[in-house]
């Protein structure tokens, strides 16, 4: 037998109720697998940007702050931590490398993160593809996604905490904190993180210091403080001079403070030391991971509920859609009891009637897949727009499971009618 | 009984034997609805069921097709007793015996002319092949109906019928049922269609039985039953 021609005359006898209930089912899909794809995509790519993060010192507060500072960029009032620290953490056997992290400025949105060109490099993770990470002060290396072109100037305005600046944008609260007189020349640019750093300009710290009156934190930090820097480096002219050397150690007898340091320890067992011993005396130390984990934990009791919201929602759309088709079926009536009478066996219009729902709730749950990762994927243009995060959202097994799940539960239920019909006695359908 | 249809129609031999069929009033009370004396209609005859509506017309053509049982009496085909077969096999045997044409036609209308006509092959086998689109042609042709590839609901009233008639002759049926065929049909539609439905039947040779109430219709069967004078009682 081959019922596949009455099948389709039945979808087509439904004229726009059948793409209206596969659009129906496919929308109840399609939220689900973007709740569930958006948040795991989510994760991933804060999980990522905190890759080369592996403990981070500051003043007692809020870890959740100091993180979201660091390694979001996303600015904060921070207390900070003496910048002799740096120097004792350099001498400490158990670190690999140690670099601060100094923020505040702004250049026309683009957070001005003030480190030293090790950790610009990603402790020698990355290159630029561009140039080359600064040498000296008044040079900046950019993000990959700062509109800034090599050899560009660019003129440092003072954050103001709680603004959020536009990237690529200097709005009026940037004009009006200029720090006039000041400079970095773009020297380098770096590749693609996938992170908010894409979007940060990265100078020396010593600059930064400079900038605010600080000093550099080296010796000659004296002999230095009445030459503005960033002449010798927009003019771009001749290798640093000794005096110039920047990066550690801060041998100065001042060094000033620093919101965040990120250590990159030796060994595992040293990291935990680390942390132990900064956990006190007016410092405090976690791994990104631990903050990361209680986030993550708050991010998943959301997407459990959303989740169960979605799915209660999927049901009651399925079971309308059912209802539909089980209204449907019994307005066919006739149409059924006369393919019997033509001599159609039950099997075949039991077939008829299963198959063109499952036809339509199978399409609904494919296509909502799609539609999902398509919602999963504007979500994740939006999070990229709005925090420099790159997500790479993928619709895994998670997603395609409940989905298929559903398709067979719908088609379950579809035997309902089908089975109605197997009773029905054909005089009674033929006579309407 | 043959697995599957002969290419010629196999002569059949309908015996109707003594059949009676009760119904229930509004006060759910048993009532005769008719009563037949036995009746044996030999290959290619034709029988005209004359009555009142309600009297039993379609029941009787239900009856023959296996749709109902009897309340009393059997349907026999070349002497085997089809009444008292299992649905399926009632089912298997009006799809390889019976044409049915209905008084409402009732095509799909979103099928075209050839895939109505070709339908009941449907219910056995996946392929139609060449053979059977060449003969659903064929009888669109037989039936005056050009274009096979016409939706079936952009056809008139008798243009619908004709498909109808097509469609019951598709599997060379033995038998012929139709109830009403030319009751929706205006005078010279209606008369265009039993020529071509008694016309076709003498062609295949199939058995002819036909539920009608329209005397120029009737008057063309040389068999005919009237159900009205077969009741014996109406009440219980």
């Amino acid at each position: 037998m081959n019922p596949f021609p009455m099948v389709l005359a039945d979808l087509r006898a439904l004229r726009w109720t059948a793409p209206a209930i596969v659009l129906l089912v496919a929308l109840a899909i399609a939220t689900g697998v973007a709740i569930g794809a958006q948040e795991r995509a989510l994760r991933r790519g804060s999980a990522g940007a905190a890759n080369d993060f592996d403990l981070i010192i500051g003043a007692p507060g809020s870890q959740t702050q100091l993180l979201m500072s660091a390694v979001y960029l996303q600015p904060d009032a921070l207390p900070l931590v003496d910048g002799r620290l740096l120097n004792t953490l350099f001498k400490d056997e158990r670190v690999a490398q140690a670099a601060a992290i100094a923020f505040g400025d702004v250049s026309r949105g683009y957070p001005i993160v003030g480190t030293t060109a090790a950790f610009a490099g990603r402790w020698g993770r990355i290159e630029p593809s561009e140039g080359r990470l600064f040498a000296a002060e008044g040079e900046a290396v950019i993000g990959a996604d700062v509109l800034y072109r090599m050899s560009d100037t660019i003129v440092p305005s003072h954050g103001v905490a709680g603004h959020a600046a536009r990237p690529g944008e200097a709005d009026a609260e940037e004009d009006g904190h200029r720090h006039e007189g000041h400079g970095y020349t773009v020297v380098g640019r770096l590749p693609r993180l996938g992170s908010p750093w894409d979007r940060a300009i990265l100078v020396p710290i010593e600059s930064v210091w400079e900038v605010h009156g600080l000093g550099n934190g080296h010796a000659s930090d004296a002999a230095k403080s009445d030459s503005p820097f960033w002449k010798q480096g927009s003019a771009g002219s001749g290798p640093a001079g000794a005096e110039d050397r920047i990066g550690p150690p801060f041998e100065g007898r001042r060094v000033p403070g620093v919101p965040a340091i990120v250590v990159k320890p030796k060994s595992v067992a040293g990291a935990y030391q680390l942390r132990t011993q900064y956990r006190q005396g007016g410092t405090m130390a976690f791994f990104p991971a631990e903050v990361l984990v209680s986030l993550y934990g708050a991010l998943g009791d959301i997407r459990d509920i959303l989740v169960v919201a979605s799915a209660l929602n999927t049901v009651l759309i399925l079971a309308s859609v059912l209802l539909l088709l089980l209204a449907v079926a019994g307005l066919r009536r006739r149409r059924y009891a006369v393919l019997r009478a033509l001599g159609a066996p039950r099997s075949y219009v039991m077939l008829v009637i299963w198959l063109g729902q499952v036809a339509l709730i199978t399409l609904g749950c494919l296509i909502g897949l799609g539609l999902g990762a398509l919602a999963t994927k504007a979500v994740s243009g939006l999070v990229a727009e709005r925090t420099g995060l790159l997500l790479s959202p993928a619709i895994g097994f998670g997603e395609v499971l409940p989905a298929l799940g559903l398709a067979l539960i719908g088609s379950l239920f579809a035997l309902l009618p089908a089975a109605l019909s197997y009773r029905e006695p054909v005089v009674a359908g033929l006579r309407g | 009984m043959p697995a599957s249809p002969s290419p010629e129609p196999q002569a059949g031999r309908l015996t109707l034997e003594r059949l009676a069929l009760d119904h229930r009033d509004a006060d759910n009370r048993p009532f005769r609805l008719f009563e037949m004396p036995e009746l044996t209609l030999q290959s290619g005859a034709r029988l005209g069921v004359s009555g009142p509506s309600g009297c039993g017309k379609s029941s009787l053509l239900h009856l023959v097709a296996g749709l109902l049982r009897p309340s009393q009496g059997r349907v026999l085909w070349n002497g085997s007793v089809v009444s008292e077969l299992a649905e399926a096999g009632r089912d298997r045997w009006r799809r390889e015996t019976i044409g049915f044409v209905f008084q409402d036609f009732h095509l799909i209308p979103e099928l075209d002319i050839a895939a109505n006509i070709a339908l009941p092959a449907r219910f056995s086998a996946w392929r139609l092949g060449a053979a059977g689109q060449e003969r659903a042609a064929a009888l669109a042709r037989r039936m005056g109906l050009p274009d096979p590839r016409r939706r079936a609901a952009l056809l008139s009233r008798g243009e619908q019928q004709r498909v109808a008639i097509a469609r019951a002759l598709f599997a060379r049926p033995a038998l012929i049922l139709a109830d009403e065929p030319t009751a929706s049909l205006d005078a010279a539609h209606a008369a265009g269609v039993a020529d071509l439905l008694l016309e076709a039947a003498a062609e295949s040779g199939a058995t002819l039985i036909c539920a009608t109430h329209d005397p120029a219709l009737l008057a063309r069967f040389d068999r005919r039953v009237d159900l009205t004078q077969t009741v014996q009682r109406r009440a219980a």
